[in-house]
């Protein structure tokens, strides 16, 4: 006779309750874990997206994500000649936040180095890569677009042609990836207005020197927009990624450590920017909080399970005093437990597959949570139970049953 | 008649802190199969305590228990196991039922049977139950029967080892004066029927002619009594 299920019977709906229970702390325990899990990878999705060797980077600073950074765009063309560097091409990252049919939109545009990288890189889930260096991007899946609905920047049209899944900031907005060209010209457009206003400082300014007033005729070539003085610097770029030859890394690394006006930082360091300081504190907080709810769950599941098995004293006692084997008395109570903890986790399972694609940020389920969830839920079930047993196990059966 | 189990020079000392209570004071007693024996006497003399020992639930400090002329506890040490022969060979009946509160009152029975190694333990509950007259519960939970039905289907449960020793400790406290005349009755023919040995603590001095001997009990020691009334049949 299986005296486990006989009492699961008796005290159905109560088990049922438990077994409730257990699987929505787990529910929770699980979705803090996988919190923790997706911020941490969140912040370095976008790093590692890039396939990098090294990050070039304005000189003394943390860029491009950590702080912001400006490299003269002829970093790329040094670098390309260093020797051991496969390719190198540009990089730019800027936050813009939008309204679409009344939703804020946080997005960060990332320039991709057209022609080079029409974004081969990227984890795409659905479309094609850049295919034009004007008017189309990949954007992440995140972001609501589909395929073929575009976005208004800058006055200029871009159409969705790849998305991406997961492509994430550490602060968790999506991205969207143009080519570098297209994310410089919104960084710097410039309203109509300030267009004209600037036009008339520069024109004013030459008036009043005796060049300007000597050559009126410079007054139109200053002012118009398509001629641009060649001592004026092309936009800036963010960064410029560099792949090298594997074993030649470091030495790549220290020729380009000896110009004036970059850092330079490897695909680790990068991460390790982002993780020790962009998302330190954020993380922190919420690694501690998930460690005080893991064991705080622990132990009320360690409390209830031993409670369970101590409300057993009496009944246990007396199939004990009835000459019942003690193997055959503890199987009982470990099967109840696994049981519970069974359909505990199966709640838990269901509940999440639900519930974490509608949390805001990403629910990572890890491989290692995957299966360190159900184990340490079964320790933990199992430990209780056996403590419980142990210590119903020392009573008195005689004493028990006078009670 | 043979001889069930036989104890002899039992002594028990029970220390709490710096009190000692001696509980049994050199007790001696034999329990033949097929009779039906009442153990009297105030409370504290030792009753419980003497049945506990007798039931290889808590031994005593010193003395020696044979069971069918086979010693199996001397001096506070077993000799045998004791929980396999508490399974196999003996039933136990208390003040209150003590049944498993998760467990029809069938069920009950039949995991008696199946610990005591009786095959068939569903029919073989049904029988017992039958014989003890609580035939029409045997669906119910413990709680959803009366104290007299509790106790008839704790007997059955008792029997069901087939057990050649049968002791109980107070069975009929819970129960008014004709019900536990009913129980008391059962002992007996469960004893004269069954062969059994059975012990039974009792404080009702009204049903003592149903028993075949009687014990008394006074701080520890034990003598055979004469109860007034207590005239054999
Ligand atoms: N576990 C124990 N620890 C300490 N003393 C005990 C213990 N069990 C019994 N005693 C003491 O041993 C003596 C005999 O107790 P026992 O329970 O055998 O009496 P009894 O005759 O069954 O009494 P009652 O009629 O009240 O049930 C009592 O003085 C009691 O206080
Ligand atoms: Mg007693």
């Amino acid at each position: 006779m299986n005296l486990a299920i006989r009492d699961v019977r008796r005290h159905l709906p109560r088990f049922v309750g438990t077994a409730a229970g257990l699987g929505l702390l787990l529910t929770v325990v699980i979705a803090m874990q996988g919190i923790y899990a997706g911020m941490v990878d969140d912040a370095t999705i976008l790093t590692r997206a890039m396939r990098a060797d090294l990050w070039v980077v304005q000189k003394d600073t943390r860029g491009p994500f950590a702080e912001s950074s400006r490299l003269d765009p002829s970093v790329e063309a040094r670098a390309s000649a260093v020797p051991g560097v496969r390719s190198a091409r540009p990089y730019t990252y800027q936050l813009i936040q939008r309204e679409r049919g009344g939703a804020v939109m946080r997005i960060a545009l990332v320039g991709l180095g057209w022609p080079d990288d029409p974004g081969s890189s990227l984890p795409l889930v659905r479309g094609r890569l850049l295919a034009q260096p004007h008017g189309e991007m990949i954007v992440d899946a995140s972001l609501g677009l589909g395929i073929g609905e575009s976005l208004v920047l800058a006055g200029e049209r871009y159409r969705v042609v790849g998305l991406t899944a997961n492509a994430l900031t550490s602060g968790g907005d999506s991205v969207a990836f143009l080519s570098v060209a297209d994310t410089q010209l919104v960084a710097f457009d410039q309203p109509a207005e300030a267009v004209v206003l600037e036009r008339a400082r520069i024109v004013e300014r030459l008036r009043r020197t005796d060049l300007g007033r000597g050559q009126p005729a410079l007054e139109e070539l200053a002012t118009d927009p398509r001629w641009r003085a060649p001592s004026l610097a092309s936009p800036p770029v963010a960064a410029v990624l560099i792949a090298a030859d594997p074993h030649r890394v470091a030495e790549v690394r220290r020729t380009m450590r000896s110009w004036g006006d970059v850092s330079v930082y490897t695909q680790a360091e990068e991460e390790a920017l982002l993780l020790g300081g962009v998302v330190e504190r954020a993380r922190m907080q919420i690694g501690l909080f998930s460690v005080i709810l893991t064991l705080t769950a622990g132990v009320i599941v360690m409390m209830v399970m031993y409670n369970l098995t101590l409300e057993k004293t009496h009944d246990l006692a007396v199939l004990k005093l009835m000459g019942a084997p003690r193997l055959r008395l503890l199987g009982m109570v470990l099967q109840q437990a696994w049981l519970l903890g069974a359909l505990g986790y199966a709640l838990a399972y269901v509940l999440g597959e639900l519930a974490y694609p509608m949390f805001p940020r990403r629910v990572l389920i890890t491989t290692t949570l995957a299966w360190a969830a159900p184990l340490a839920t079964f320790v933990v079930v199992t430990l209780a139970s056996m403590l419980g047993v142990s210590h119903v196990m020392r009573v008195d059966p005689a004493r028990a049953l006078e009670g | 008649m043979a001889e069930a189990v036989r104890a002899v020079g039992l002594t028990k000392t029970y220390v709490t802190g710096t009190t000692s209570v001696v509980a049994l004071d050199d007790v001696s007693i034999t329990l033949a199969s097929g009779t039906v024996a009442a153990l009297l006497g105030p409370s504290g003399s030792g009753k419980s305590t003497l049945i506990k020992a007798l039931g290889f639930v808590s031994p005593a400090d010193r003395g020696e228990v044979l069971f069918e002329g086979r010693s199996v506890v001397k001096d506070g040490t077993a000799l045998a196991d004791l929980s396999e022969l508490r399974r196999r060979h003996l039933g136990f009946v208390f003040q209150k039922a003590n049944l498993t509160s998760f467990l029809t009152a069938r069920e009950n029975v039949e995991i008696a049977c199946e610990l005591g190694g009786k095959g068939d333990g569903r029919r073989r509950a049904r029988e017992l139950l039958a014989y003890l007259d609580v035939a029409g519960r045997e669906r119910s939970y413990p709680e959803m029967l009366s104290g007299g039905e509790q106790q008839r289907v704790a007997i059955a449960r008792a029997l069901a080892n087939e057990p050649s020793l049968i002791l109980a400790d107070e069975p009929t406290a819970a129960l008014d004066s004709v019900r536990s005349r009913t129980v008391m009755e059962l002992f007996r023919k469960v004893a004269h029927e069954r062969g059994a040995a059975v012990l039974v603590v009792t404080h009702d001095h009204r049903a003592l002619d149903v028993f075949d001997v009687l014990y008394e009990m006074e701080d520890g020691r034990i003598r055979p009594a004469t109860a007034a009334g207590g005239a054999r049949r």
